[in-house]
């Protein structure tokens, strides 16, 4: 398809877009409530089994000395991902450096995309519970290309629609109904997304990964899905982790 | 459990995430529950045919607006003693328009101090929720509320 | 039978005696209803569903609950309770199709 007419599609889809009636609009009192929801939220379940599986390695201890710092300094070290690793002379996420740690340890490691690597991983980032994200994609070159590329892959339009990540994700849409939910605004700085997620999602019913999320979005706007882990995933959650800098951690997540 | 048990095991530990179709009307002939019962019937078989009062002593919080009819709130308080002599004896959350109008029955006792209930429901689209209450003197109290149920966003 | 992954939490942490916390039940269960299509075989996916919950205070039955199919996937069941002395709360559940579970808390009061 003509990149001229891709574009001409979205501008078209997003004029279409109105600003959202009262008849979506959440009360307080509702987003209280869901608040409180998380309380309970059943993602602690599947937490505690990550805690477990993560035991079967070592635990908390073991996953520090892979990573080569202190058990104490692991939260604060957590609270950093993804980073470069230069073992791996990669930027790499939480869930690569858990593949890494069972394939050194003789283990055939589990694949990106499973229920016990999501929970592996939402039991790794909440040990960073509390703690700021520290995100730095000036620390070196790789980071400093891995936010490039996020950059480049969040603001490319692709797909039958010719959308990218910013047509609806962007503060100027910011509030707009797509499809029944307002559009979140993951543009602005101090977007908090990463710092709730790995996350359990209601519609899901079960534990999701930030990057698992961008698929299912992907999907929906008609855009190839990237796949987890790849150099341009890691590079997305390397962005939008970078726009929650200094947000706290709080995870499990619950959303819609 | 041994490493070795962990690694073998990781073939067979349950997917329990797997993919959950939504509850919906949409498409084709309406299913219906294996426990299919409509409101009033519900409210009957409950009461033995008693009325119940709408009372301000029942306070039900649902949203007003579900982000996702899959998961709703409920919690039921109940302005109560709980003593042996005035306690509440059970907590039933109805609904409007599910095939089975039950969710859940719930029977308090006085250890439990104060009378509240608190769960997430499946609500097939919007309806009312309702709060039926017996308390220990056999009376029966409700509150109801309307939640409006919203299915869509991305992904 | 093969476990289910389930938690018992109470708030506060700390309790004494003679104090009404908060006690929740939480369990991963697939709640099928009998009314969904598996979205690949087209088939209706049988209603599989926790249809019991007794909470158990020191061999006393405090609650107890008579479940249906519409509570949503991987439930939670909140209530109160009063702490009456140092013991245990035992969470027993069953499922429409015979499963039968049971999940063990200590309750430890301070003072």
């Amino acid at each position: 398809m003509k990149t001229g007419i891709k574009i001409a599609l979205s501008v078209a889809m997003l004029a279409s877009l109105s600003y959202g009636g009262e008849q979506f609009a959440m009360s307080d009192a509702d987003r209280a409530m869901y608040a409180e929801m998380s309380e309970n939220n059943p993602a602690d379940i599947m937490v505690a089994d990550g805690e477990e599986l993560l035991g079967y390695m070592g635990g908390d201890e073991g996953l520090a000395k892979y990573l080569g710092v202190s058990e104490d300094d692991l939260p604060a070290y957590i609270a950093g991902f993804p980073r470069y690793i230069k073992k791996f002379d990669m930027v790499v996420g939480i869930d690569q450096v858990i593949q890494a740690m069972m394939a050194d340890g003789g283990h055939k490691p589990l694949k990106l995309k499973s229920g016990n690597m999501f929970a592996m991983v939402a039991y790794v980032k909440s040990i960073a519970n509390g703690e700021k994200i520290n995100i730095d994609v000036t620390a070196n070159k790789q980071m400093k290309e891995a936010y490039a590329l996020g950059l480049k892959t969040y603001m490319t339009k692709r797909g039958g629609r010719g959308l990218s990540c910013n047509s609806c994700h962007a503060p100027a849409v910011v509030g707009r109904i797509l499809r029944t939910q307002p559009l979140p605004d993951l543009g602005a700085n101090g977007a908090k997304a990463a710092a709730t997620w790995p996350a359990y999602r209601m519609t899901k019913s079960s534990l999701r990964t930030l990057q698992r999320r961008f698929q299912g979005c992907m999907k929906n706007a008609l855009l190839k899905v990237i796949p987890l882990g790849s150099k341009q995933m890691v590079a997305l959650e390397v962005y939008l982790t970078n726009k929650a800098k200094g947000a706290e951690i709080s995870i499990p997540g619950l959303k819609r | 459990m041994q490493r070795r048990d962990f690694f073998k095991k990781l073939g067979t530990v349950a997917a329990v995430s797997a993919v959950m179709p939504a509850m919906s009307f949409a498409g084709g002939a309406k299913p219906v529950s294996p426990n299919k019962m409509d409101y009033n019937t519900a409210v009957n078989t409950i009461t033995g045919g008693k009325t119940p009062k709408p009372s301000k002593k029942v306070k039900l919080k649902v949203p007003e607006i579900a982000e996702n009819g899959a998961v709703v709130p409920v919690t039921v308080t109940v302005d109560s003693p709980m003593t042996e002599s005035n306690y509440v004896k059970a907590i039933h959350i109805l609904t409007g328009k599910n095939s089975n109008a039950r969710t859940i029955d719930v029977y308090l006792t006085p250890a439990n101090g104060k009378a509240m209930f608190s769960t997430r429901i499946k609500l097939g689209g919007t309806q009312k929720v309702t709060a039926l209450v017996e308390l220990s003197n056999g009376e029966f109290l409700t509150a109801s509320q309307s939640v409006k149920v919203t299915i869509g966003g991305c992904g | 039978m093969q476990k289910r992954k389930s938690l018992i939490k109470i708030k506060p942490k700390r309790y004494k005696n003679g104090e009404i916390v908060k006690v929740s039940f939480m369990v991963m269960h697939p709640m099928h209803t009998g009314m969904a299509k598996d979205k690949k075989t087209k088939k209706i996916i049988p209603a599989k569903y926790i249809n019991s919950v007794k909470f158990i205070y020191n061999g006393k039955e405090i609650t107890s609950m008579k479940v249906w199919e519409s509570l949503s996937v991987n439930p939670v069941f909140t209530t109160y309770m009063k702490i009456n002395g140092k013991g245990k709360l035992t969470v027993k559940y069953t499922d429409n199709t015979g499963e039968a579970h049971e999940k063990t808390k200590k309750i430890k009061p301070k003072g």
